[in-house]
């Protein structure tokens, strides 16, 4: 009877840790879009993203946003162009979600399905891979992201007639905290 | 002959303004995709566009949900779709003159309609939404008048750049032949009258290039401006630059038509008139950097594909 009693004790509250939630909150992030073009090698930087991940009953998911026109290449006419192209002021935001399973997130390479809106379309991807590195707390997430202008149905914009390359990857370096 | 030069000059413009013309007057086609909120398009969707006046036009999508509506002209539109028991929201639609704007459709239950907003991400429960991450309305609602204005803008400012590159021709062929208006003799002397063709013909050059260059500048300068923007990078110098060409596309043939004058009463160019050489080089300088700085930094890599 003690015994059956002392299980008791030291399970239940394992049992409802594991099912407490997690919040994870991005404090800091980088993210660029490179643009190829023969006269031009353009990235165009955000660090306005924000995000919240929710870790519950062994499942993450993510949601990171960031303003289109927050991305910076160094030119103001180039980034309206770019707004003007991608629909950016019909539809504001870059939208990423992502679940995995809780178990995945603690490997140094994580491989993950993403969900991403922009310019008006939803474009998935599968098995991306990310580098974590983890210190206390803190999390850093580093990865590229394939994107192309077809995914997002983006007419490729061009200067002095010749189109950019349809391949925009975009690169991702956050630093996430559990709350 | 300075009715024979009159008449070269007003050819030349004649030609640059039907050139314009041809680039600015286009129509329209409207295009996207009807989707459901979970992306899926709807195969054969009737789509209607509503003009502010007249009959409304209505297409249907393909199989896999794309629409288009070629042919229209600039204005306000409302644009709706139904199909497969789904239907969308009227969407203000605002067409400009750039040739290809792009709407997508997003099509659901009509019980869901009030409260659906375009683009509305589908979320699972325990999701975190966009309110969650702290961005205002403002930030995550779309402006379909900005974007509009941002289509307008870009077709102005591409027919600005095609102008623009253009006006290089007959700028150097100008210069080139500037010198030649004074083209030595065979004895290898300065011939001190100038030979009529040679002045014609550089006039003409001149005036081309001046018609072609002010078509190029109005692209520019009536090129709706959006708001909020502070400018920054190579676009700063492209339009500082213009403070210098821009008054010497005024002077250069100003100055020219005064030397042409001098030159054709038996004179040498002389006072003002005789910096006209001078005037025009800066100028084409100054535009040249004006078209190099807006490609800045340039790195060549054509060998990519």
């Amino acid at each position: 009877m003690n015994r059956a009693v002392l299980m008791g004790v030291l399970l239940v509250p394992a049992a409802l840790a594991a099912q407490t939630d997690t919040q994870w909150v991005l404090d800091q992030s980088t993210l660029s879009y490179h643009m190829s073009h023969p006269m031009h090698q353009v990235d165009g930087v955000s660090h306005a993203a924000k995000g919240k991940g929710t870790c519950h009953a062994g499942q993450c998911s993510f949601l990171i946003a960031a303003p289109v026109k927050s991305f910076d290449s160094g030119d103001t006419n180039r980034d309206l162009h770019m707004l003007e192209t991608t629909r950016g002021a019909q539809f504001p935001m870059v939208v990423v979600r992502t679940s995995f399973s809780e178990g995945a997130s603690t490997a140094a390479t994580i491989d993950v399905d993403l969900e991403i809106e922009f310019a008006g379309q939803t474009a998935h991807y599968a098995h991306v891979p990310f580098q974590r590195t983890a210190q206390g707390n803190e999390v850093s997430i580093s990865g590229t992201i394939p994107a192309t202008c077809s995914d997002f149905k983006i007419d490729r914009p061009s200067f002095l007639t010749v189109p950019i390359k349809n391949e925009i990857p975009v690169k991702v370096a956050m630093s996430w905290h559990k709350m | 002959m300075k009715l024979k030069v009159a008449w070269l000059v007003l050819l030349s413009l004649m030609i640059v303004l039907l050139f314009s013309l041809s680039l600015a007057a286009q129509t329209a086609t409207l295009s996207g995709t009807a989707t459901d909120a979970k992306g899926k398009p709807i195969a054969n969707a009737a789509v209607t566009l509503k003009p502010a006046t007249g009959a409304p036009i209505e297409v249907h999508a393909d199989a896999d949900g794309n629409y288009r509506i070629p042919d229209l002209a600039p204005g306000e539109y409302t644009l709706s779709a139904s199909g497969e028991g789904l239907s969308s929201k009227a969407i203000k639609v605002t067409v400009t003159t750039a040739p290809r704007q792009t709407v997508d459709v997003l099509l659901v239950p009509e019980q869901e309609l009030p409260s659906a907003p375009q683009a509305a991400p589908s979320s699972a429960p325990a999701s975190p939404s966009l309110q969650d991450l702290g961005f205002s309305s403002e930030q995550t609602q779309g402006n379909a008048q900005l974007q509009a204005t941002l289509a307008k803008r870009t077709h102005m400012l591409k027919t600005h750049q095609k102008l623009g590159l253009i006006t290089v021709i007959p700028m150097a062929a100008t210069l080139i032949t500037g010198p030649q208006a004074k083209a030595k003799g065979r004895n290898g002397g300065t011939i001190k009258e100038p030979t009529t063709a040679n002045l014609d013909f550089h006039a003409a050059l001149g005036g081309a290039t001046t018609a072609l260059y002010f078509s190029a500048a109005y692209f520019a300068i009536r090129a709706p401006r959006v708001p909020d923007t502070k400018k920054h990078g190579g676009i700063r110098w492209h339009e500082a630059l213009a403070f210098v060409h821009g008054p010497g596309m005024i002077l250069t043939p100003i100055l020219g038509a005064m030397a042409y004058n001098q030159e054709n009463n038996g004179e040498k160019a002389h006072g003002i008139a005789a910096q006209h050489g001078t005037v025009a080089y800066v100028t084409a300088i100054a535009y040249g950097t004006s078209i190099v700085a807006v490609s800045w930094p340039i790195h060549w890599k054509f060998w990519e594909k």
